[in-house]
């Protein structure tokens, strides 16, 4: 095959990206800092940090960033290292941990809508009978935030286990068997062998699933609308209550574009990469 | 023996986390609404179960407009990303790996930009060329989303099919175009269906450029959202759970290639 066939051929795909993909980036970048007469402007920043208060909205999506990362890693490696023993309904579990991949991110948002009210429904149901408790889920921003950590890690944890169990049937047995005959129990075979075995696993899963969680759109809209704010929600209710003109609208996304950048180069830092 | 109790303590906790939400969704869809939106405090089981929920909810327009709308664009995006990701997936199993990588990677990267970043210039430019409210328009949007996995799913079909046969069959006279729809395509059937199927499946459940792009009239995610934060809550979950069934379906015959390698993308080098 010439290697020119081969480029013809890739090139559609390619260019629909740019064209799809970049374009707009640039694009919504570059209005960003247009005024309505042509010349650069910082207008629409000032305006969003002044007015709209994006500072809180930064500050609540990256509590939901680090919280919902935590959380998905944790379950997802005690998923996983349950998954690489042999037990008995092995083939069960393995079914249910993979389910909610499977359920719509909307869908999954109107059940937790629905477990998590302002009073009553179905956690307080529970709460209630158990110990004659009733929590407003939404009492303050820091509970209406883990609400969306505990919602987004449902459904989310299943790719993140997947990806940490093919890193962990990586992992030769024999460092296990050898590690074992040494005297190291199972914690510290954990810590010492699975964990740095696995880094560039967690550290593949870390940027999959942390661009995601800065993106995180319509779990938070459905679960908690904008209050508080995160990014997203933010630039939908701006795009929403100015259209069609998106100047505020694109400099909240420029302000979000810059995150996951930095966000992706720490990442890639502290993996070792 | 003590291990495995711990062991079965765990898996028990995570699978009453990863099965409780879809009880509840049984629940509402399947309880009076006495028992669950109703009340305070919705009961946790089944009581006196009946089918009129869903059975109101599904009939007339309110319930097939969006189902269409999913279906027509789903499958529109399924059919662009296989005409894109089949010719890019072979191109790029043809070349050597040092070209090919980089190609993954710039597609892959259009993965993590956002899809409200993208989607904001994209309906103002829409409008201007007619393409905004239209299945055609959000289709070509959804692409972005799965063309970097089809095209590294296809890449990955065509490497394991031997180059031997394509010699074969070019050394008995056919062409590019002969030996790509008579030799490699029956070959890498299967990788082109999973890449079809996840395609649609991942439009099939697509919110961000939905609501963006075809505010109005949208498909089944985008009116979901609608009625259950608008206040026609029963109507919003029988539609959940009709949504889910397919969506369910296809997660476990895709099972095989919803592996990590696949997620993890290019990323492994």
């Amino acid at each position: 095959m010439k290697l020119n066939t081969s480029f013809f051929l890739i090139l559609p795909a390619v260019i629909y990206v740019l064209a799809f993909a970049f374009y707009p980036t640039a694009e919504a970048i570059y209005l960003s800092f247009k005024s309505p007469h042509g010349g650069f402007t910082l207008f629409y920043y000032k305006e969003l940090f002044s007015t709209f208060d994006a500072t809180k909205a930064i500050i609540n999506t990256v509590i939901v960033t680090v919280g919902a990362l935590a959380l998905q890693l944790t379950i997802a490696l005690i998923v996983a290292s349950i998954l690489t023993r042999e037990f008995f309904g092995k083939r069960a579990f393995s079914t249910i941990v993979i389910i909610p991949m499977g359920v719509a991110t909307v869908v999954a948002a109107v059940a937790f809508k629905f477990i998590f009210e302002t009073s009553g429904g179905y956690a307080n149901t529970i709460l209630h009978s158990l110990f004659g408790l009733n929590v407003n889920w939404y009492q303050n921003s820091l509970m209406s935030l883990f609400t969306v950590i505990l919602s987004d890690s449902w459904k989310n944890t299943p790719i993140v286990t997947l990806i940490l169990l093919s890193g962990m049937t990586s992992i030769p047995k024999e460092l296990y068997y050898a590690a074992a005959i040494d005297g190291a129990g199972p914690i510290r075979r954990f810590f010492y062998i699975t964990l740095p075995n696995l880094r560039r696993f967690i550290g593949i899963s870390l940027i999959l699933r942390g661009v995601q969680e800065f993106n995180i759109f319509a779990l938070p809209l459905i679960l908690i609308g904008d209050h508080p704010p995160l990014l997203t929600t933010l630039i939908y209710n701006l795009y929403q209550t100015t259209f069609p003109e998106v100047g505020l609208a694109l400099a909240g996304a420029t302000v979000l574009v810059a995150f996951i950048l930095v966000f992706i180069g720490i990442v890639l830092i502290l993996s070792g990469r | 023996m003590k291990r495995n109790f711990f062991l079965y303590i765990g898996a028990i906790i995570v699978g009453i986390y990863f099965l409780f939400p879809l009880y509840v969704l049984v629940l509402l869809a399947f309880n009076k609404p006495e028992y669950t939106v109703l009340t305070l405090y919705p009961s946790l089981f089944l009581q006196a179960p009946t089918l009129n929920n869903l059975i109101t909810a599904l009939q007339g327009n309110a319930f097939i407009d969006p189902f269409m709308k999913s279906l027509e664009t789903a499958t529109l995006v399924g059919l662009i990303t296989i005409a894109l990701a089949i010719p890019a997936g072979y191109g790029l199993s043809r070349i050597s790996r040092s070209i090919a990588y980089p190609i993954l990677v710039l597609l892959l990267v259009t993965n993590m930009m956002p899809g409200i970043v993208i989607g904001i210039p994209i309906a103002v430019d829409f409008i201007k060329l007619g393409l905004f409210e239209t299945v055609e328009g959000l289709a070509l949007a959804q692409t972005l989303i799965t063309l970097p996995l089809a095209t590294f799913i296809l890449q990955g079909t065509f490497s394991a099919i031997p180059r031997d046969i394509e010699y074969q069959a070019r050394i008995d006279g056919a062409g590019l175009f002969h030996r790509l729809f008579s030799v490699l395509l029956p070959l890498a059937a299967p990788g082109i269906a999973a890449a079809f199927l996840i395609s649609w499946m991942f439009s099939w459940d697509e919110f961000t450029y939905a609501v963006l792009l075809m505010p109005y009239h949208s498909t089944l995610p985008v009116t979901i959202y609608i009625d259950v934060t608008r206040g026609n809550i029963l109507a919003g979950i029988a539609f959940s759970l009709v949504f889910t069934i397919p969506v369910i379906i296809l997660t476990f015959a895709l099972q095989k290639y919803l592996k990590g390698e696949y997620l993890a993308g290019g990323l492994k080098g």
